[in-house]
């Protein structure tokens, strides 16, 4: 397979046109952290987009952050970290869980964005979906295009950011894109509260949610989990909240919900530790297992995990108030137990994230498109891309 | 504004069409008579006048599907209609069309404290959906200066925004769910109580697709917990400048307000005129911040804010001290259009957004535009996220006048585009905007635009003549030139 080195969108122009004539496919790849998210493809040829990096203008009093979309992390954080600003969904690393695919690399920002990944404050603050105000792309057409903008309220046009969010580079190749970001808040910490069954720890959660007292994130640990983090409550399950914002506020906050849920605080020092780790599913990361993850309505968070067999001695953990389940295990059962009870609920997906016993090649990642969504979503893939040149079949069959 | 041209074809049929859809939808939910139509004629853009071939309001997402089936069928445009309270004309009805009103859809289905989300019909107002839930401490956030009368099913097409953006969001922010009836007649459900789509994020297509994807016939909207307490300040200033680098500052001190508005000089005068809410007259800005959350919190945080915008040059600043002080701090400004109307027979509207630093180049590019066009304007700004409501004063019967007020505003739009903004930050681009969209985009980007509707709609009949200033035929669109060989992977689609 050979390498497409491009360094602008111009460039990505021409290796899209001459793919198009020559009828070759193309994977986009950039540092490749995720290759393994999503289905296994082969592709033609390479097209190494790493070296359309680097920070293009960011103003901090603005909220406003442009980058160009091969941008590493590290380095996205650090211009962050300097004017005290963050991107609030709180962008996971994957490496824990998917490998490092080269040393030291935790990705990139366009990686982020394609594959729509926010970690514990998705909850509250929204998704990567939710902060990226703008790009300019190469579609599957050879055709350079933007939508959006880089400024915060604007409703002009089709919203084309939202759906390059999560469209894992089967739309276009990005290069410059745009970015909301807030302020860190100054400070935080955690209640962390036990309790027996994990509907009970979805129904305390809820109650704690209305409340005013402003929870910004809120996992669930069963009790083997919990102890090997350091927050055993004592209790078959253990909730954990996250408060954040000014000092004042936090304590105010931490004290009434200490009371009113009959719970323990966790420091900042810990509470940052731990979250860091729910975050990136680092609990489940080092046995060698297969990990799913499953987004579902978090009162739905018990029926879902009451449908993989014990005998199966899976182990799992929930973030997102039980909207997010990520179980680990290995068996080629656990897939068809969570396709099934997803599709009783009202809403929700499970998706393959890492293969380990099962292969992807044998297992759909994504939750398989059913009929006229299916229909639809082959629509609109050909309106970017008709002849399948960008990342073809990297979702689901025929998108 | 040219609307397309109508196909006499279909207004020749327009017997045959109603007694279609009367065969449909019960008798009373067709609507002909053109003194009835009258009612439908027009939405908040009221300039736009037309009226439609026939009014159809279904009760049931099925007869919603059973119209689109049916207008697709017999090659009849179908424009979407909520409450009709659209700032762009999104809801303008083409002669050749049926409009599809929803206003039926007027029940909330279910409130979830469970999953702090409410589904709702898309009839039900924005504010309705607050007062479901507001007696269990709970509110939806987003909240157009229409909430009153808007539906939440026209916030989605329109993707409507409100004072508390900065902290909350957009629609698009808030909005978990929604189900859409497709041209063909597929009901499709998009999101739901979970929180990430898992694949096209087509719940965000659909979010502010102005009615031109398909039509909401539900909605699924996150709600949350009512902060415990809101503060607000009333600063003034004696320069706009000024006032815009105290809101750079006050972000920049890492504070988020939950609103924070900007009035000009004529737009205090006249909202003081109107509310006595005790603007300072003589300012030339008036910022008004509201800060929400825990009380200890919104104490420190107006202490903090008081002591950034004194340094920032600030003239007056009054902090409320009780909830009815604050309340009439926000009385000014959310009258602020019928005050302006009051001191002019008519205004426009405008609604841009630039880059905040840019304010000040804004302002004073708008002063001359003002002496330019011997029109006035009144300014009334969402400061924390940029963006602009220019209100252009000006007499409709004075000969002449609605037009330079157009070609004011048009004005005002470019040099937003030119200053790194964009033409519609919350009202859409409906008809109002459509000749300006290619100052933002190019053909290519505006292509591809296009080349998405045709994926949902590929004869061009859900709300055509809105947002897109040239309509390509999707075959024309879909075409691709490949110069070596044949066209590869002939199985694939192409519409």
């Amino acid at each position: 397979m050979t390498d497409l080195v491009v360094s602008d969108l111009h460039q990505v122009q021409e290796a899209v046109r001459d793919a198009t004539e020559d009828r070759k496919r193309l994977e986009v790849r950039c540092t490749g952290t995720k290759r393994h998210l999503g289905r296994a493809t082969s592709y033609d040829a390479i097209l190494d987009v790493s070296s359309m990096a680097g920070i293009v203008d960011y103003q901090p009093e603005e909220l406003v952050l442009t980058l160009r979309a091969g941008t590493p992390m590290n380095v996205v954080e650090t211009a962050l970290a300097e004017a005290r600003q963050m991107l609030p969904f709180e962008p996971p690393s994957m490496t824990r869980i998917l490998g490092e695919a080269m040393p030291g690399v935790r990705g990139t920002i366009g990686g982020v964005i394609a594959a729509n990944l926010s970690g514990p404050r998705r909850l509250t603050a929204g998704a990567a979906r939710d902060y990226l105000l703008g790009f300019e792309a190469v579609s599957g057409r050879a055709e350079l295009f933007k939508s959006g903008g880089k400024v915060m309220k604007n409703v002009t046009g089709y919203d084309l950011s939202k759906l390059m969010c999560g469209s894992f580079g089967t739309l276009g190749v990005m290069d410059e894109i745009t970015l909301k970001t807030l302020p860190v808040p100054e400070t935080s910490c955690s209640l962390v509260v036990g309790t027996e069954s994990l509907a009970a720890a979805t129904q305390q959660i809820a109650t704690i949610f209305a409340s005013p007292h402003e929870p910004g994130a809120a996992a669930i640990l069963p009790r083997k989990i919990a102890a090997a983090e350091g927050v055993d409550a004592g209790a078959a399950f253990t909730i954990v909240v996250r408060l954040e914002g000014i000092e004042a506020s936090v304590e105010d906050r931490i004290g009434h919900l200490m009371t009113m849920m009959k719970g323990e605080r966790l420091p900042e020092k810990s509470s940052v530790a731990l979250w860091r780790r729910i975050r990136d599913v680092q609990p489940l990361a080092e046995k060698p297992c297969d990990i799913w993850k499953v987004s579902c309505a978090p009162s739905d968070a018990a029926q879902v995990v009451a449908a993989i067999d014990p005998r199966l001695e899976c182990q799992y953990m929930a973030d997102w108030a039980g909207g997010l389940i990520w179980i680990a295990g290995n068996s080629p059962r656990i897939g068809p137990a969570l396709r099934k009870v997803v599709a009783t609920l009202d809403s929700g997906f499970a998706m393959l994230v890492r293969d380990v016993s099962v292969t992807r090649e044998k297992v759909a990642p994504f939750q398989p498109l059913e009929g006229a969504h299916l229909e639809l979503h082959k629509r609109v893939k050909s309106s970017f891309d008709p002849l399948g040149v960008l990342n073809y079949e990297r979702m689901h069959e025929g998108v | 504004m040219l609307m397309p041209d109508p196909d006499q074809a279909v207004i020749d049929r327009r017997d045959e069409i109603c007694a279609g859809l009367k065969a449909i939808l019960p008798a009373e939910s067709v609507i002909d008579s053109r003194e009835s139509m009258k009612a439908f004629d027009s939405d908040g853009l009221s300039a736009y006048r037309q009226l439609p071939l026939a009014v159809a309001l279904p009760e049931t997402v099925e007869q919603i599907a059973a119209v689109m089936k049916f207008c697709r069928k017999e090659g009849v445009k179908v424009v979407p209609r909520g409450a009709g309270t659209s700032l762009s004309g999104g809801a303008l009805p083409l002669a050749d069309s049926v409009l599809l009103g929803l206003g039926k859809f007027n029940r909330i289905l279910e409130v979830d404290y469970a999953n702090r989300c409410v589904v709702a019909q898309p009839g039900v107002t924005n504010l309705a959906i607050t007062h479901a839930v507001q007696a269990d401490g709970f509110y939806y956030a987003p909240d157009p200066s229409s909430q009153i009368a808007c539906s939440v099913g026209g916030n989605v097409a329109e993707n409507s925004g409100g004072v508390h953006c900065l902290k909350y969001g957009l629609t698009t922010n808030n909005l978990l769910g929604v189900e859409i009836v497709t041209i063909d007649g597929e009901i499709l459900r998009f999101g739901g109580k979970h929180l990430d789509a898992g694949d096209y994020d087509l719940l965000g297509v659909m979010t502010g697709s102005e009615g031109l994807l398909g039509v909401v016939s539900e909605v699924t909207l996150r709600i949350l917990q009512k902060p415990a307490t809101a503060r607000a300040l009333l600063v003034g200033f004696d320069d706009t400048g000024a006032a815009g680098k105290a809101v750079g500052d006050i972000i920049a001190g890492g504070i988020i307000p939950a609103g924070m508005e900007m009035m000009d000089g004529l737009a205090i005068n006249a909202a003081e005129d109107f509310a006595n809410a005790g603007y300072p007259r003589e300012a030339a800005a008036l910022l008004i911040i509201e800060l929400d959350g825990p009380e200890v919190e919104v104490d420190a945080l107006i202490a903090r804010v008081e002591k950034i915008v004194r340094k920032a040059g600030a003239t007056s600043v009054r902090v409320s001290q009780s909830e009815e002080e604050r309340n009439l701090f926000w009385a000014g400004r959310k009258s602020a259009f019928p005050a302006v109307g009051r001191i002019s027979p008519d205004y426009l509207c405008m609604d841009g957004t630039i880059p905040r630093r840019r304010l000040p180049d804004m302002m004073r590019r708008m002063a001359s535009l003002s002496q330019q066009y011997g029109l006035r304007v009144a300014n009334v700004f969402h400061a924390g996220d940029g963006n602009l409501h220019p209100l252009i004063l000006f007499d409709a019967n004075q000969p002449g006048e609605l037009e330079r007020a157009e070609e004011f505003g048009a004005d005002i739009l470019r040099s937003c585009v030119e200053m790194g903004g964009v033409l519609t930050g919350e009202h859409g681009v409906g008809v109002e905007k459509r000749d300006l969209m290619n100052i933002q985009f190019s053909e290519d980007d505006l292509k591809q635009q296009q080349r998405l509707k045709c994926a949902f709609d590929p004869g061009h009949l859900l709300n055509p003549g809105k947002v897109f200033p040239n309509l390509h035929r999707c075959a024309e669109l879909g075409r691709l030139h490949v110069h070596k060989g044949k066209m590869p992977h002939p199985d694939l689609p192409r519409f």
